[in-house]
């Protein structure tokens, strides 16, 4: 899942862009409104997590145009304002969650996967796909009961065809999901890691669609 | 604790009594002329009557009747100076020297005596003045005697008729009394007397101010905690990394992060704490004469090798001997925090110069930095509390430049941003009263 984080402060943005890179999310980070922005308007980010206390443009101001222009892309609001009045205006002022700083980053990635979770509409936090279950909290996946090692990247892609069963991701889009800014990709990765799981799941799993990208086939 | 009412009361009284004893003076003196007055008059008629009596004609003296109980003594001498009538035998009046009234001293009285002479004889009509004295002295005692009734009377009126009007002081202290020590609106003025409303205003402005203070102190606070949440928010995250590092090299990458996080909240609370001290209603330390040479000279060379690490060439461009009143260890964080800032913003190869001047009566500090600049619309607003500029890579608390301010204007100095050297980054030029040699 790729996300994009809105962090003034230096060292809390390194630490949070770090972690939850470690957690198997994409993260691209911006410092300030403009520069989200600007990086909103490519809607290639999941999910937005939003510092208020901004420079060039607040928080609030960002979240409340971003809504007014129909953007429904989900936010989770990082601030250290903690009155009950500063809470109430960012949820109303359209936020989905707010993380009062200083916060644990398990609790962050586990709010973001919960979510990301009610923005799919599903109310089990594993996944299942016939044989097939992907934990995003462990990161830990099973076929047919047994357990299934997975690259991170593999899993990655593998979460964001699950998510919607049917739908057909572009090679581009699969890319934007598994990629941040400043990471190289190699021409051909995407076809890599699909051809790596199709040696794990077996060759129908994951179906191709010539022209159009991948998916997994929708299940009744 | 002295009391209005009773020192009212006190007052009030003395002054009635000495007023009763003024009025009761004036009519004891003007009772006393109006009985002599009224005696006198009767006496020369008693004298004038007994001209007409014919005992004149009688010979020898006479007792007359007995008149032991009267008040007046009558004597009648003939011609040859023989007593032919006397009215008391016990009171012989010696034989009076002037005709009309006379004061005479007689067997250890005052007398009052009306002599008139007729047909050869003397006749002296004469009474004792005590008698006088004991009348006015009934008389004015009557007189004055509702005022003895009246002033007790007046006294439990005037306690509480001032009572009743000290009532808007016991109001205004009451609602005072019924207050939590946050409620700090303005106490009502209606209905209070003209002599009250001064003292209750006055309370207002200090009220006023109070709430000023306290509004800034708690306000102070909150932004106190809440900047401390970054920093601790990032100590935090770092803590967790430190966590989750898998090899020894990430590990120890995550510590450094972790020890620069502590720095900065460290650094952050110092600040805070400085802050504090400088706080306006925070007691102002005694001034002294500071040497600001000795002091550039220690700042500049405290910093020197945090300079050399950055390759900073930090250095001082003109230094005058120059003192000011002041504190020196405040003056001493001000020009450590402008050339520490300096210093970190300038990037290496970059110049920081420190002089020192004297001009007139003032002295002026100005540090010059070839680093990043502070655009001319942000110049104020740096020097608010927490302000943090965009696009500032190195996590500073904000607080350096407020802290700057502050000092400044307790030495009662000034405090600007310029353009640096040649138009580029930043002179900090500071102004502050010199001590002449």
């Amino acid at each position: 899942m790729r996300l994009l984080l809105v962090e003034d402060d230096p060292m809390v943005g390194e630490a949070v862009h770090q972690g939850l890179r470690q957690d198997g999310f994409t993260v691209d980070w911006v410092r300030d409104g403009h520069a989200a922005e600007i990086a909103l308007a490519g809607g290639d980010h999941a999910m937005l997590l939003l510092d208020l206390g901004l420079p060039l443009k607040s928080g609030i101001d960002l979240l409340r145009e971003l809504r007014q222009a129909g953007n429904p892309i989900p936010v989770l609001v990082l601030t250290a304002r903690d009155a009950i009045a500063d809470r109430v205006q960012g949820l109303d002022g359209g936020a989905d969650d707010y993380l009062v700083k200083p916060f644990d980053l398990d609790e962050l990635a586990a709010r973001i996967r919960a979510l990301a979770r009610r923005v799919a509409g599903r109310a089990e936090a594993v996944m299942r796909h016939g044989e097939l279950t992907l934990d995003p909290g462990t990161r830990a996946a099973t076929l047919a009961g047994e357990p299934l090692a997975l690259s991170a990247r593999e899993f990655a892609l593998l979460e964001a065809l699950l998510e919607k069963p049917g739908a057909i991701l572009s090679r581009a889009r699969l890319e934007e999901i598994l990629y941040g800014w400043n990471e190289e990709v190699e021409s051909n990765a995407v076809e890599v890691h699909i051809h790596n799981l199709r040696k794990k799941l077996g060759q129908g799993f994951i179906r191709n669609v010539r022209g159009l990208g991948y998916m997994v086939v929708r299940r009744p | 604790m002295t009391s209005i009412r009773r020192r009212l009361l006190a007052w009030l009284l003395i002054a009635l009594i000495a007023v009763g004893a003024a009025a009761a003076v004036a009519i004891y003196l003007r009772t006393s002329e109006d009985v002599n007055t009224l005696f006198d008059y009767q006496l020369q008629q008693l004298a004038y009557q007994l001209r007409n009596r014919n005992f004149l004609h009688q010979g020898g003296p006479d007792s007359g009747t007995d008149d032991s109980g009267a008040d007046f003594i009558t004597e009648i001498w003939d011609g040859s100076g023989v007593l032919i009538y006397y009215s008391q035998p016990d009171y012989e009046l010696p034989l009076p020297r002037t005709l009309g009234f006379s004061n005479v001293k007689w067997n250890n009285r005052e007398w009052r005596v009306f002599t008139t002479v007729y047909r050869n004889h003397t006749i002296q009509v004469a009474h004792p003045f005590s008698l006088r004295h004991q009348m006015t002295a009934q008389m004015a005692q009557r007189a004055l005697l509702p005022m003895a009734v009246l002033i007790p009377l007046l006294g439990v009126l005037i306690w509480f008729a001032v009572g009743r009007n000290l009532r808007p002081l016991e109001r205004v202290s009451a609602q005072l009394r019924a207050r939590s020590p946050a409620a700090l609106e303005p106490l009502s003025t209606a209905r209070l007397p003209r002599e009250v409303t001064p003292l209750v205003t006055a309370l207002n402005h200090l009220l006023d101010r109070l709430g000023a203070t306290l509004r800034k102190q708690r306000q102070f606070v909150a932004d106190a905690a809440h900047e401390l949440r970054t920093p601790l928010a990032a100590v935090q995250l770092q803590i967790q990394l430190v966590e989750r590092a898998a090899s020894v090299q990430e590990r120890n990458a995550a510590l450094a992060h972790l020890r620069q996080g502590v720095a900065r909240s460290a650094r952050l609370v110092q600040q805070l704490l400085t802050l504090a001290r400088l706080e306006p209603d925070a007691a102002t330390p005694a001034h002294t004469p500071v040497d600001l040479r000795a002091l550039a000279t220690e700042v500049v060379a405290e910093l020197t090798p945090i300079a050399q690490e950055k390759n900073v060439d930090l250095g001082i461009s003109e230094l005058h001997d120059a003192a000011t009143l002041g504190d020196a260890a405040s003056l001493q964080t001000l020009l450590g925090n402008l050339v520490d800032n300096a210093v970190r913003y300038t990037p290496a190869g970059g110049r920081v110069d420190v002089a020192l001047r004297t001009a007139g009566r003032k002295v002026v500090i100005t540090v010059e930095d070839t680093g990043p600049g502070i655009p001319p619309e942000d110049r104020e607003r740096v020097f608010d509390r927490f302000y943090r500029r965009l696009g500032n890579d190195l996590p500073g608390s904000g607080l350096g430049l407020a802290i700057a301010r502050e000092i400044v204007a307790r030495h009662g100095g000034t405090i600007t941003l310029a353009d640096g050297p040649g138009g580029r980054g930043l002179t900090v030029v500071i102004g502050l009263h010199a001590i002449p040699e």
